[in-house]
């Protein structure tokens, strides 16, 4: 017998095959390739967001060296002054406005009566106002001279790049045609420089006459304290004129031609007080005012959220009934399914105005800040975005007080520990890491939160006057995701605002990052292990 | 003496036991709170809201509400009557007038006008384009998102690059959703040339939403026991089946919660949007257009800019509370009803599947 024939398999299947790939290769393929480009893609968020905002820093440095060459920067330190006077008759006049308030309530005499025994004063304090003018007559014409000088080089700036443009298009006869002139920059200066000499002068004769308006007759004062509040004003008069040689020195050294360094550019974004845009003196990007507003406004959310949210989530998790459970977490959840935008509506309709009111009873008045004079404020923005961290805070804390083993509960309980004490003393601090990390997780929540802010934080620009304390809180702000909402509709492409705005979007990107980053490495750092 | 009316193993009272009754109450009293300020938010709107969307007399609903573009409402008096209307129907009845007359040989009478813009009509555009803008955005967040999640969990080998790629995900779950707009601004709008557009809309939205959408579908595909796996394997089939036939169907409700999770989000959120596919006012339907390509790129009426537009761009009166109030509430109403079904569809399926 011949040696029968092999046993045949059936497996005798040719896979099919597209491209060279078997079935099952062309499906992890396809889901490979699904992965590839949401990698990507969120990798190249951080591509934008850089292309973007990268070309702001070099901007932003030759906007400052315009602002020295073209002789701002002097004119500042000028305009510093005036302002500071400026503040000096303010001090007047609210010393004005106690004494009146005096005279017509506590002695009680007519409105009439009341101006006419203030007269004096009023003459007084008009003296002393009209000392500022010759300093104001000559600031305001280098300020015309400066501005004239900018925009000139502006103008000039804009047309270079047109024939660069022009010229990168191929066409050089019409870039030929592009005039630019060159300004004859020292010339621009030159009354600047001129006016050095003559500012020595003018201070002194503005010394001698702010002098002499206080050494004329002094008002009389009807209580110590508003007598107290006078010499207060002369001892600010005399310290506002020994500040004087400081600016004469600062005037002195002003060189326009000392260059401005890289992380100048960097720094007075960093830390730059002020952001004003679209301002026909000078532009500037600073940052802080609004990093301050987003800090206060999550101050006040955190401060009300995390007592709330961290509270709802022991007493769920630990003291509530499985009844009371099943109602209250899905409810919390529903919380956290309230768009942003109607929270912000209902800030405007309804919580500031309901603020307001609340801060006028009388009973309130002792609280810092009360009455409130804005209906919008930070404080506003802090009490809803408070309703959006507290389902954050206390989903998250809620799964970390789930998460404490229970043999740690039963142990407790068994050398006889009551349940605050095992609360206290074993569970918070088993889930200690956990909790952080949920209110860091709704602090990045609250910070990266638009509408909200945008619609109910009051939108001012300026860091809140923090002499005031805790009613610091109860001014308008405005933040950084505020400010990008509202002005990027508005800027143009490419500009050195719209770079602005990209880096402040960079700065909260990064800020996100590290929030979570944090939160993450708590976790892991400072988990109990079981067993 | 008293202590004897008591059992020796009830309960003494004592100071330590009443501050542990206060600290619950405390507790629960934080809880209430929550409960209270949130439903106040939701009570106030659905309350007002009602009063715009439904009305006392047949069909109940106020159709014009829901099916008109916005309108600018005329207010006037004309002999002695006061009357509302639409920037239509006034102009309607302002040349019937003047006819009338015409007819008498009068001259026409001067309408006092007041308008109010936006606060006529409806805001069918802004229906229309916020579930345009969900159903583009989800299709694209839940092919990439579960596509990358199946490959993450099931195929990509497991080392320290996956887990890179898995951190950085879920890092950028929590940057705000207003640096996705910039971002989809400057990549879309401006690098991309699309301008501000649905498009644009769809994949910055889906962007926003995918880092959520990878973790929350990875964690369902996790969530199956490794068993279900490795028995299908050896039974001999292959990757691909046994993802179809022994994974996929154990991971669907998870994946399916966290996408409706995405869905409440993405209808939800208004800074992606504001610079990339909204606007403020648009007189044609999307499916008004020339060519179907342009269908994509234009730019939408959407419920979340409205509200934004009508509570702060246009001053405060009792004639714009109608439609802030309206438009808040069908844009309430929408993504409750969303997040609702997802959490009850959670709380429903949790219990089915257990091993």
């Amino acid at each position: 017998m011949p040696p029968s024939k092999r046993p045949e398999f059936a497996i005798r299947k040719t896979r099919t095959r597209f491209l060279g790939l078997t079935m099952d290769e062309c499906i992890q393929a396809f889901f490979g390739g699904n992965a590839l480009v949401a990698v990507i893609v969120l990798g190249l968020i951080t591509v934008f967001l850089f292309r973007e905002g990268s070309g702001f820093f070099k901007q932003n440095q030759s906007n400052l060296v315009v602002y020295r060459t073209a002789g701002l920067e002097y004119v500042d330190h000028l305009k510093r002054q005036e302002e500071n006077h400026t503040a000096l008759t303010r001090y007047l006049f609210d010393l004005r406005v106690r004494m009146f308030k005096h005279i017509t309530e506590v002695e009680g005499a007519s409105l009439a009566e009341a101006n006419q025994r203030l007269m004096a004063f009023d003459d007084y304090s008009y003296d002393f106002g009209d000392t500022i003018e010759p300093l104001r007559g000559a600031v305001y014409d280098l300020s015309e001279l400066v501005t004239a000088t900018k925009t000139r080089m502006l103008v000039n700036e804009d047309r270079l790049v047109e024939r660069q443009q022009l010229r990168d298009a191929g066409s050089t006869g019409a870039a030929a045609a592009v005039e630019t002139q060159t300004i004859d920059l020292v010339a621009a200066r030159q009354p600047l420089m001129a006016f050095k000499p003559t500012y020595g002068q003018l201070n002194e004769q503005f010394a001698v006459s702010m002098r002499s308006a206080l050494a004329a007759e002094a008002p009389t004062m009807p209580t110590e304290e508003l007598a107290a509040r006078f010499t207060r004003f002369n001892e600010l008069v005399e310290q506002y004129i020994d500040g004087f040689p400081a600016i004469e020195a600062e005037l002195a050294a002003w060189d326009p031609n000392r260059p401005i360094p890289t992380w100048k550019a960097w720094t007075s974004f960093i830390t730059g007080e002020r952001w004003l845009t679209a301002s026909f003196w000078q532009d500037l990007y600073g940052v802080l005012p609004l990093l301050t507003g987003s800090l206060m406004v999550s101050m006040v959310a955190l401060f009300i959220a995390v007592p709330l949210g961290v509270g709802a989530a022991i007493y769920v998790n630990q003291l509530a009934s499985v009844r009371e459970q099943n109602i209250i977490k899905p409810c919390i959840e529903f919380i956290s399914a309230i768009p942003s935008v109607v929270l912000g509506f209902f800030g405007i309709a309804v919580l500031g105005q309901a603020i307001r009111i609340i801060s006028q009873w009388d009973f309130l008045s002792w609280v810092p800040g009360f009455p409130v004079i804005e209906r919008l404020n930070a404080l506003t923005a802090g009490v809803l975005l408070a309703l959006i961290a507290v389902p954050t805070i206390f989903t998250l804390a809620e799964d970390a007080l789930q998460n404490v083993p229970r043999a740690f509960k039963e142990a407790s309980f068994a050398l006889g520990a009551t349940k605050l004490q095992t609360i206290i003393r074993i569970i918070i601090p088993a889930a200690l890491s956990g909790i952080i990390s949920a209110v860091l997780l709704g602090f990045g929540r609250v910070v990266g939160e638009t509408m909200v802010v945008l619609l109910c934080a009051g939108n001012r620009i300026a860091i809140p006057d923090f002499t005031e304390g805790i009613a610091a809180f109860t001014q308008p702000v405005h933040t950084m995701t505020g400010i990008i909402a509202q002005e990027m509709g508005e800027v143009v492409q490419g500009g050195i605002h719209y770079r602005a705005l990209f880096v402040v979007g960079i700065f909260l990107f990064f800020i996100a990052l590290f929030i979570n980053f944090l939160a993450q490495k708590i976790v892991q750092r400072y988990r109990i292990s079981i067993g | 003496m008293k202590t004897t009316d008591r059992h020796i193993y009830s309960l003494r009272p004592s100071f330590r036991r009443r501050a542990e009754g206060a600290v619950v109450w405390v507790l629960r009293i934080a809880t209430l709170i929550i409960l209270v300020a949130g439903f106040s938010v939701f009570g106030d709107i659905i309350f007002k809201g009602a009063r715009t969307v439904f009305q006392t007399s047949f069909p109940f609903v106020n159709t014009a509400f829901l099916t008109e573009a916005p309108k600018t409402l005329y207010v006037f008096e004309h002999e002695g009557e006061s009357f509302e209307m639409a920037d239509d129907d006034f102009r309607a009845f302002r040349t019937g007038l003047e006819e009338e007359a015409a007819a008498a040989g009068g001259p026409a009478p001067v309408l006092k006008t007041k308008s109010y813009v936006y606060s006529a009509g409806g805001i069918f555009p802004n229906i229309v384009g916020t579930i345009l803008l969900v159903i583009g955005s989800m299709t694209i967040a839940l092919t990439l998102g579960v596509a990358s999640a199946i490959y993450l969990n099931e195929y990509a080998k497991q080392g320290p690059t996956v887990r890179f790629i898995r951190l950085s995900i879920l890092n950028l779950a929590g940057v705000p959703s207003i640096v996705f707009g910039l971002f989809g601004f400057g990549m879309f709008v401006i690098y991309f040339g699309w301008n501000v557009s649905l498009l644009a809309g769809w994949f910055t939205l889906a962007f926003m939403v995918l880092p959520v959408v990878i973790t929350a579908s990875e964690e369902a595909l996790k969530a199956v026991p490794k068993g279900f796996r490795e028995g299908s394997l050896a039974l001999g089939a292959t990757k691909w089946q046994t993802i179809r036939k022994a994974v996929l169907p154990y991971a669907a409700p998870g994946i399916l919660t966290s996408s409706i999770l995405g869905i409440a989000r993405v209808a939800g959120e208004t800074a992606p949007i504001m610079f990339t596919a909204a606007y403020v006012v648009r007189d044609k339907l999307p499916w008004e257009v020339e060519r179907a390509v342009d269908f994509l790129f234009q730019g939408v009426m959407a419920l979340p800019y409205h509200i934004y537009v009508v509570s702060s761009k246009i001053p405060q009166n009792e004639y714009s509370e109608r439609v802030q109030y309206g438009t808040a509430f069908v844009f309430l109403g929408i993504v409750a009803l969303i997040a609702a079904t997802s959490i009850v569809l959670r709380n429903r399926l949790r219990s089915r599947y257990r091993w």
